[in-house]
């Protein structure tokens, strides 16, 4: 049944509504939500001294909603948490926090949790107790299970801190080296540039003392290495003399939004865009640094109209763009997922690197990072050429057991690389897991873990903004809501534990932690904050350990080029933007309904999926916003909406990271299309990365409509000036005064 | 032993019902009812002395009925507050401190129960619940809808410690929205506390008038 309310009904409604509330008065009982009678009120036992019912406790804890380690505090009443922010003493969010951090109490309290182990019996998983879970697990892993190290595999997301000990742990006792770090946002090429040609994987950048930033593709505000940090960083280059934001991209990100020039360049052509500028720069002698002159003649061909004919970014662009890079220095220049991930994408991050020689920023923008002391403990860094890699053991049979935490290798695989259907061949997969995911639902033995506020855990950000590193430390905010959740530290510490006697004397994860802290190298310990106290109850108190490092300058060195851009579209004209954006992530949260709610930065899109067009490409099409549209490439086709927005390059077509879950509970279920699935299986050449920008598709119109669930619905004031605007001449012209 | 109006009443009318029933009641009997509900309504209002105003408060007005909430144990308030002369805050200590008065904690009953009355079958059965290490599951008797932020402490921060009222008298101005407790066994709710009920007293004890204030 379907009741059509219009505006003019809507308003009439709500008119009588509120007349008759004012008539009625406030003196009628209550009937919302009133619980007397009915809701228990059970006091405690015996109460702790600090415990007072209705006011908050705030405890310091890390945030596991991506990789960029926050640190955050979280408000505990009546033993239960019920809200989080950043923690002020992290360097990495400076008190702030995310939506995604925001909204770690729905994955928390979510009513899809496992609540219980479960083993494959036939076809299905039935619940099973832990004794008989574990028995299993060490039947099948244990020092009598005869089994190989090498088909022993273990596939996470980005790992750091004591759980990769861990997990380094008990793949050496099986002899194992499969460790699959898998994230598919992640910055692996920018990593591999900056280790080549800077010394190190993750510089340190310094936003704040640039006068204009050039980011290619690079997401900074929002999936981009460490968003909250940045958003800070970004604010202060904003500030006082308001720095320059030049963004290339193919598809305007929420940092191409943000952006004062936004320049669609066709994809995969940003390297030749930078090596354009670059060129430009030499000729007029406006480098800061001298290049080799052999480096200047390879340059030579980039001559601008060459690089207009490539990247179809005007000449004028390009020297503006030069011109504003010189003028409004010290500049910092970025690459991300739009540039990185192509067949090229080293050669073009590469170039971006040159463009920061050749400006000078190295030393500058560019510094060297902390690295922590400890080796051991810093974080592997997920990427797609593990998960090349898994896909490609899975095929051939090599592995026997297969551990996944943390990450969904079943969704985020396209799907050509069989990685669902090859899962089936491991004997035995265990899944250490909080939702019942397309990777857990295929597992043979799923380990329901604690939620991230229920778990212990130390981690060190792969980023470390600050001269000092930091490690933080996730701790309980409370306990755990479902009595059958284990820690994930505490099950591999009782795996540990059947071959090394060693591990015995920890009674549990915990204690595993507190001595392994006190254990860590002198420089770590010696620098607690607070003289009188000892490093761990440090650590409890402020969530944060700082380690003071020496770090040395960068040394930049060239690296051999040959760019090269991919001139193929047999049959499919339009490049793929699989993109990515803060909230839903790669999809690892589709299930939290306030991140499902929240609209897209730029089309403001709820609860679905939709595939971005550009005007021209869609009237070409005939299509108008809400119809859909089958996007087709070698490897598959997907079916969506359309969202039409100039902000896409015209030969682009964009489909957004997150949904498409065939399985995941209620919220994300069945909603929407992945766009992972339809991806060619290219590599970058360089590193081995999956291009996931590389994919060339065709789009058809379905001759289908249904209206777009978005924020806004209109995209123009349709003449009513509920925002006034004035152009920029008129504005030089009149200052301002119109 | 004075008995409660409502009570009598209730009694009589169930009796008069029953004999209807049988269609064995007469003129006699019916009139005798009469005689007798006349009585019994005439009889005072309340059972029990009312508590002086503090005279620093104009009390908020309006009364309520409902029915009382059956607990796990029949807490006697009547025993505690009117015969033992226990202050309200000694068992609900987060009043002065925190939004919610708070249920006292389990520990805090049994460190007089531990030696007080244990042969009285409602301590018997608290001891239980201690020994067992559970608290018992009381229902809510008092409560505000989930857009209203109450909180005990500016309350008992404005009439009591800034009015300089004397702490030991408090049961004066937690009665002005939880009823007469010193009458009751387990807490029944006597005051409607509705918007119309918070907003007569915000207005007479120059509380603010501010939506905002309660409704965040």
């Amino acid at each position: 049944m379907s009741v059509k309310v219009n505006r003019r009904k809507f308003l009439k409604m709500l008119g009588w509504g509120g007349a008759g509330t004012a008539l009625t008065g406030c003196d009628l009982p209550t009937t919302v939500t009133l619980e007397e009678g009915k809701e228990e009120v059970v006091s405690y036992l015996m109460p702790e001294e600090y415990a007072i019912p209705g006011i908050g406790v705030w405890y310091a804890s890390t945030c596991t909603q991506c990789e960029a380690g926050c640190g955050l505090h979280g408000r505990v009443r009546e033993g239960r948490v019920l809200k989080v922010e950043g923690n002020p003493d992290s360097p990495v969010n400076h008190g702030k926090s995310c939506m995604m951090g925001q909204s770690t109490v729905q994955a928390h309290y979510n009513p899809d949790r496992i609540t219980s182990p479960m083993m494959r019996k036939g076809s299905t998983l039935q619940a099973v107790s832990w004794d008989e879970a574990m028995s299993a697990l060490t039947s099948k892993i244990g020092p009598d299970s005869g089994v190989k190290g090498d088909r022993v595999g273990m596939v996470t997301g980005t790992v750091s801190g004591h759980q990769a000990v861990i997990i380094d742990e008990l793949l050496a006792q099986v002899g194992s080296k499969n460790h699959y770090v898998h994230e598919v946002i992640n910055t692996s090429v920018w990593s591999s540039v900056c280790r080549d040609m800077l010394g190190d994987e993750m510089p340190k950048l310094n936003f704040d003392k640039a006068g204009v930033i050039l980011s290619f593709g690079a997401d900074f505000l929002g999936t981009w290495i460490s968003p909250v940090h940045n958003m800070g960083e970004y604010a202060k280059f904003r500030k006082g003399a308001r720095g320059s934001l030049i963004q290339v991209e193919p598809k305007m990100t929420l940092t191409g939004g943000n952006a004062d020039l936004w320049v669609p360049a066709k994809p995969g052509t940003e390297g030749a865009l930078a090596l354009g500028i670059a060129n430009f720069i030499l000729e007029r002698g406006w480098n800061a640094v001298d290049v080799p002159s052999s480096v200047g003649k390879s340059l030579s061909q980039y001559t601008l109209t060459a690089v207009e004919k490539v990247t179809g970014v005007p000449v004028s662009k390009i020297k503006r763009i030069a011109s504003m890079l010189t003028e409004r220095g010290p500049s910092l220049v970025i690459a991300g997922a739009s540039t990185e991930n192509h067949e090229n994408g080293y050669d073009a991050v590469a170039s971006v690197m040159l463009l920061n020689l050749v400006m000078g920023n190295i030393g500058k923008t560019i510094e060297a990072s902390a690295k922590f002391p400890e080796k051991a403990l810093r974080a592997k860094q997920g990427n797609t050429k593990d998960l090349l890699l898994l896909a490609k053991a899975l095929k051939d049979n090599k592995l026997d057991v297969l551990f996944t935490y943390n990450t969904n290798p079943a969704f985020t695989a396209p799907a050509v690389l069989q990685v669902s259907e090859s899962l089936s061949g491991v004997g035995f997969k265990v899944a250490f897991s909080m939702f019942p995911d397309e990777t857990t639902l295929q597992a043979d033995l799923v380990l329901p873990i604690h939620s991230g506020m229920e778990d212990w855990g130390t981690h060190v950000p792969a980023y470390q903004p600050d001269t000092s590193s930091v490690l933080s430390l996730q701790q309980p905010l409370m306990e755990p809501i479902h009595k059958e959740t284990r820690g994930f530290g505490d099950i591999m510490l009782s795996l540990l534990k059947l071959r090394n006697k060693d591990f015995g004397k920890f009674a549990d994860y915990y204690s595993y932690l507190q001595t392994a802290v006190a254990n860590m190298p002198a420089d770590v310990t010696s620098n607690v904050e607070g003289a009188s106290k000892d490093i761990w109850t440090n650590m409890l108190q402020k969530g944060i350990v700082k380690a003071k490092v020496s770090t040395n300058d960068l040394s930049p060195k060239l690296v051999d080029m040959k760019f090269k851009v991919k001139q193929d579209n047999s049959g499919y004209p339009m490049h793929l933007v699989p993109s990515a954006r803060l909230g839903l992530w790669d999809g690892r949260h589709a299930n939290i309904p306030w991140l499902q709610e929240f609209p897209d930065q730029i089309a403001k899109v709820v609860w679905g999926s939709w595939a971005e067009l550009h005007p021209k490409k869609a009237a070409e099409l005939g299509v108008k916003n809400g119809d859909y549209v089958r996007v087709t490439s070698a490897s598959g086709s997907i079916e969506t909406q359309v969202y039409i927005h100039k902000g896409i390059h015209p030969d682009a077509v964009s489909v957004p990271l997150g949904q498409g879950h065939d399985e995941f509970g209620r919220y994300a279920k069945g909603r929407g299309v992945n766009p992972l699935k339809i991806l060619n299986p290219l590599m970058e050449r360089r590193t081995g990365e999956l291009a996931t920008h590389a994919t060339r598709v065709k789009v058809t119109n379905a001759h289908r409509h249904e209206k777009l669930v978005h924020l806004g619905g209109s995209e123009s004031q349709v003449g009513r000036k509920f925002v006034k605007t004035i152009s920029v001449d008129q504005l030089r012209r009149t200052e301002g005064e119109a | 032993m004075q008995v409660e109006r409502r009570t009598l009443l209730r009694k009589l009318v169930c009796s008069l019902r029953g004999r209807m029933r049988m269609k064995t009641v007469t003129i006699k009997q019916l009139l005798s009812f009469s005689v007798l509900a006349f009585v019994v309504s005439i009889l005072p209002a309340k059972s029990y002395a009312e508590l002086p105003v503090p005279a620093h408060i104009t009390p908020p007005v309006g009364e309520h009925e409902s029915p009382v909430v059956p607990q796990p144990i029949e807490f006697p308030h009547d025993r505690h507050v009117k015969d033992m002369k226990i202050n309200c805050m000694y068992c609900h200590t987060y009043a002065r401190r925190s939004k919610v008065a708070g249920i006292p904690p389990t520990s805090k009953c049994m460190g007089c129960h531990k030696v007080i009355a244990t042969d009285k079958p409602r301590i018997q059965k608290l001891t239980e619940y201690w020994e067992k290490g559970e608290s018992p599951k009381w229902l809510k008797v008092h409560d505000v809808p989930d857009y209203v932020h109450f909180t005990h402490e500016k309350h008992i921060r404005k009439f009591v410690f800034d009015a300089k009222f004397p702490v030991e008298d408090v049961q004066q101005v937690c009665g002005l929205c939880h009823g007469e407790v010193q009458g009751m066994t387990v807490a029944e709710k006597k005051k409607p506390l509705n918007m119309g009920f918070c907003q007569r007293c915000h207005e007479a004890n120059g509380g603010p008038g501010d939506c905002w204030a309660c409704h965040k």
